[in-house]
């Protein structure tokens, strides 16, 4: 195994690789900056230009921009609070929040240094479970998804409000997200559902554009009606040394971190659940780490773990999604997709041959990845100055051009006006739920997850009657869907007994 | 006088030579031809189309630049309906979208604003065989064991409306083999894993997504549809063991559309001339050896069907008697 | 206005699970079920929350940001309005113009309208703006952007 990852550390230290990984890296800063470009999209449109490449090069492009795409899109999110990819949304509630209290530095250097961790974590969960990689997958069937999709759903738990109302909030705002999820054509009987007789709903609301409208939004409008830049009257001064606490942050936070890194690494490796999910997880975990309630109350206004937890967790997810990719032909999400596509096109197939014979081909994607990685952080570095500076760019400058590129991302997602629809009532509901004080992240959760938990709850029905609920991993799943769920509670608890005492 | 006489022959002149250089200079020299998919990038109509954008200017004259769009939505309705109604029927717009669309049309499903018969035809990329293949460790070798067998066995399909589902679905109303079809996978390469982890036993799809598992000796197939290609021709077709007419009418109307695999068209009203010009740039980009090679390492079969074959596999689709239609509609749903 | 908007929002929830129910009712059980096993519960949550607004205390904000809340709310309303009308002024420019006229137009007017800057930023400004965008996402990328309404009556694909 050992010569496997230098062979493919040597691959990856060719010159023609470092140059294509670079190019690769160049395009995905870029994309994942412009909320318009989807990595989704723009892996599609390169994969013409890999022809031309030998595997390992071909690899290091596609990697390299992949890789740099949930970093580059976080700083976006951070920044303007505008999802730059669906994958890092989560990360607005907080650091963006700190944007605006003019501590832009600390929310991008806590959001850089999270993300290079859960990077690095991830690669290495590549790396060490290639062994044990084919019996993991496997054992996770549509049983263990179903379930894994309901502690995700318990979530929603901590992230809603306080006290009983804010419980009630809470799921009702999941409750709605599981509502909207349901919009389409069911795949049991056939039903268009909830479609209002268009053609454009048949496939479901797309999630890019309901990301779009219900962060992007109401930040819009209340950047209008603060009328000033983004920091307001905080000057973002002396950033670098705001980079810097940001970083040491991670570090205080390690423990949070790492487990975030984890969930998202885990995430990624469970084929079927999808992107965004991570992110809201982590989420979630951070929000549960407060210790007081007093502390959770923080998050959402500027808590630098709500950067922290997402940050990880989106970076992580990407090494932990092309296992399935690599070894079964499954993509764990829509860019391994693509990725897929690519490696047909250079005639790997994906398999056991992937984790035997070409194994330093496999090997090489890690490299790449960590390598995509750390340079991309570096290059980000340089320029945080520059990016970090722009919130103090005045509002009237930045809401057109936000707003156009909001407008193009939610258009050219699916080249429908219909999205554009989509994104402004998204955006109306945001607003109104964030004047009326509900929670948004439960109705993401609840969107999000609402297909994946029907569709496997059927699949294990139809396969295993009832006897699934007694298989191992479910029970350990479920248990933990309780403790989720009952944290926060016993946590209140907790507190109002030492206030009493 | 002489001036304006010298004058008048000038532009004469000068007309000439610009109505010479009009007729001379290709139609399609310095335009851009866009192909319309139906589906997001990645899928394999895209695949199929961004192979083809980059073959096809080398064999129309003029050289014109080849670009894809991708409109998903649908299953691809809103696409045909686009290029039906909306593109201009100037040769600069290709579309390609969904092979069922013609059962969608033939079951009037809601939404249907084209006519397949007034598409101005190119032909297909492509001819799809659809096969059902099962996990190679289960005691079934042929279809005929299967048809023996006392446990139920586990079919693994996304939803109605895909050849996942279709297919057995069939297979199991018609032929009396005791399938039990679990849907909901969210793609087929989520169905493959199933059958891996013995979740599921089997699955059904296009030969040629299934070819590479078989390959690995993880699934074996036991039964195809109507079209065939010579690795899978000794398997009995479902056609062959219907029962009644009624039956093989029934598998017939499912797979007839398999044969326009890829299927290839402009907007209704396309002058003749442009589209023998498009339908001649397909016969030689697939023969180009080059993408064949391409094709090949991407697993893509690719072979011409002529566009009046395919409008005659439209007709037989879409001129079906309706108690024929009524009867299909109970099984089968317009989707995939 | 906290109240305020948790009514409105709980009262349209209320009648979004409503309609839910009923229009899964027909349904086959299989593509029913989800649907109602969510709206039922959904109602009654909405329910208590429409009930704890009009007669309850204010509750406690969630977890998710604020908007800010220094000016009076009387500015605050007005301002978001005129935001919300240049949004939707932005989305109908795009059906009637296409993007490719409707961004520099909207670009413009905002900057001289809203931002109150002189001609000849704006004029720079829209300008880069507009070269940028479409540089990418239609020479680089071929992203389709549609004419328009009224370009599409003059003819223009």
């Amino acid at each position: 195994m050992i010569e496997s990852a230098l062979a493919g550390l040597l691959l990856v230290l060719q010159w023609k690789a470092l140059a294509f990984m670079g190019l690769g890296i160049l395009l995905g800063f870029w994309v994942g900056l412009l909320p318009g470009l989807g990595g989704v999209t723009t892996l599609a449109l390169m994969l013409p230009f890999i022809y031309a490449m030998k595997p390992h090069e071909a690899m290091a492009f596609l990697l390299g921009m992949h890789s740099v795409v949930a970093t580059t899109g976080d700083i976006t999110s951070v920044l303007f609070g505008i999802p730059g990819e669906s994958t890092t949304a989560a990360i607005i509630l907080d650091g963006h929040s700190m944007a605006k209290k003019g501590e832009a530095g600390r929310a991008l250097g806590a959001a850089l240094s999270s993300s290079l961790l859960g990077a690095l974590v991830g690669a290495a969960a590549l790396a060490l479970a290639i062994p044990v990689v084919r019996p993991l997958v496997l054992a996770f069937g549509s049983p263990e998804l179903f379930m894994l999709a309901i502690v995700g759903l318990a979530f929603i738990a901590s992230l809603s409000g306080q006290g009983a109302r804010g419980m009630v909030r809470g799921f009702i705002a999941g409750g709605l997200g599981l509502l909207l999820a349901t919009v389409g054509q069911d795949p049991q009987a056939g039903v268009a559902r909830f479609t209002f007789g268009t053609l454009y709903l048949w496939q479901g609301l797309d999630i890019v554009a309901v990301l779009v409208g219900l962060f992007a939004v109401p930040e819009i409008l209340d950047l209008v009606v603060r009328g000033s830049s983004i920091a307001g009257d905080t000057r973002v001064g002396q950033v670098r040394k705001g980079v810097l606490e940001g970083v040491k942050d991670t570090f205080q936070h390690f423990g949070l971190a790492i487990r975030c890194s984890l969930i998202g690494t885990f995430i990624g490796i469970t084929p079927g659940l999808g992107g965004p999910v991570a992110q809201w997880m982590a989420y979630g975990h951070a929000v549960q780490s407060a210790r007081t309630p007093e502390e959770r109350k923080g998050f959402g206004r500027g808590d630098v773990r709500g950067v922290i937890g997402p940050g990880a967790a989106s970076n992580s997810k990407e090494g932990g999604s092309l296992i399935p990719t690599i070894a079964f032909g499954v993509p764990g999400s829509a860019s391994m997709a693509v990725i897929l596509g690519g490696f047909f096109l250079m005639g790997l197939v994906p398999g056991p041959d992937m984790l035997t014979k070409n194994l330093p081909i496999t090997y090489s994607m890690v490299w790449t990845i960590v390598l995509a990685n750390i340079i991309t952080v570096i290059a980000c570095l340089i320029f945080l100055n520059r990016l970090a500076s722009l919130t103090n760019v005045p509002g009237e400058l930045l809401v057109p051009v936000i707003l156009v590129l909001i407008f193009i991302g939610a258009y050219t997602a699916n080249n429908q006006y219909g999205d554009l629809v989509v994104m402004l009532l998204c955006g109306g509901i945001g607003w109104l739920m964030v004047v009326a004080g509900w929670p948004r992240a439960p109705f993401v959760l609840g969107l999000v997850l609402g297909k994946i938990a029907e569709n496997y709850l059927y699949i294990s029905v139809a396969r295993y009657h009832a006897s699934w609920l007694a298989r191992p991993i479910v029970l350990v799943l479920f248990a933990i869907a309780v403790v989720v769920i009952c944290y926060p509670i016993w946590q209140a608890r907790r507190t109002r007994r030492r206030g009493h005492a | 006088m002489r001036i304006r006489f010298a004058l008048v022959t000038a532009l004469a002149l000068l007309a000439l030579v610009g109505c010479n250089r009009q007729s001379q200079a290709p139609y399609f020299e310095g335009k851009t031809i866009t192909i319309v998919v139906g589906y997001k990038p990645g899928g394999g109509y895209d695949s199929v189309a961004r192979l083809l954008s980059r073959y096809l200017p080398k064999y129309i004259p003029g050289t014109p630049t080849v670009i894809v769009q991708n409109m998903p939505g649908a299953n691809s309705l809103i696409a045909a309906n686009y290029v039906y109604a909306q593109a201009k029927p100037d040769g600069l717009t290709i579309g390609t979208f969904n092979r069922n669309l013609p059962i969608g049309q033939l079951l009037k499903v809601e939404g249907v604003k084209f006519d397949m018969l007034k598409f101005a035809w190119i032909g297909s990329a492509a001819s799809e065989t659809t096969v059902l293949a099962i996990r190679d460790d289960l005691p079934y070798k042929t279809f005929d064991d299967m048809r023996k067998a006392k446990e139920p066995i586990i079919v693994g399909a996304t939803g109605p409306g895909a050849n996942t589902y279709d297919f057995p679905l069939l297979l199991k109303e018609f032929l009396g083999v005791n399938l039990k079809l679990v849907s909901g996978y969210s793609s087929s390469a989520d169905i493959m894993l199933a059958v891996e982890r013995k979740e599921a036993d089997a699955r059904a799809g296009s030969y040629s997504s299934i070819a590479p598992f078989i390959e690995r000796k993880l699934v074996h197939p036991v039964i195809r549809s109507r079209a065939s290609e010579p690795e899978i021709a000794n398997l009995p077709s479902d056609e062959s063991l219907a029962p009644n007419p009624r039956a093989k009418a029934m598998m017939a109307l499912r797979s007839a559309p398999e044969v326009v695999g890829r299927p290839y068209v402009m907007p209704p009203g396309t002058p003749d001339n442009l589209v023998n010009i498009l339908r001649d740039a397909f016969v030689k980009s697939l023969a180009d050896k080059d993408l064949l090679a391409e094709a090949k390492k991407a697993d893509l079969t690719l072979n011409y069907v002529n566009g009046d074959q395919a409008l005659e596999v439209m007709k037989e689709v879409l001129n079906q008697p309706n108690d024929i239609v009524a009867e299909f509609r109970k099984y089968v749903k317009f989707g995939e | 206005m906290h109240n305020k908007a948790s009514l409105a929002l709980g009262v349209v929830v209320m009648l979004v699970s409503a309609w839910g129910v009923i229009s899964a009712w027909g349904w086959p059980a299989k593509a029913a079920l989800f649907p109602l096993v969510i709206c039922v519960p959904l109602f009654f949550l909405a329910g208590a929350e429409v009930l704890w607004s009009l007669f309850g205390a204010a509750a406690h904000s969630a977890s998710d940001f604020k908007l800010s809340d220094h000016l009076p709310q009387s500015v605050a309303l007005r301002r978001t309005a005129v935001a919300v009308a240049w949004i939707l002024g932005f989305f109908f420019g795009i059906l009637l113009l296409g993007f490719l006229l409707a961004v520099p137009v909207f670009v413009l007017a905002y900057l001289r309208i809203q931002g109150k800057r002189g001609w000849v930023f704006s004029a720079v400004f829209t300008a880069v703006v507009w070269s940028c965008f479409f540089g990418l996402f239609d020479l680089l990328l071929h992203l389709p952007f549609p004419p328009g309404w009224i370009p599409s009556l003059f003819g223009v694909r």
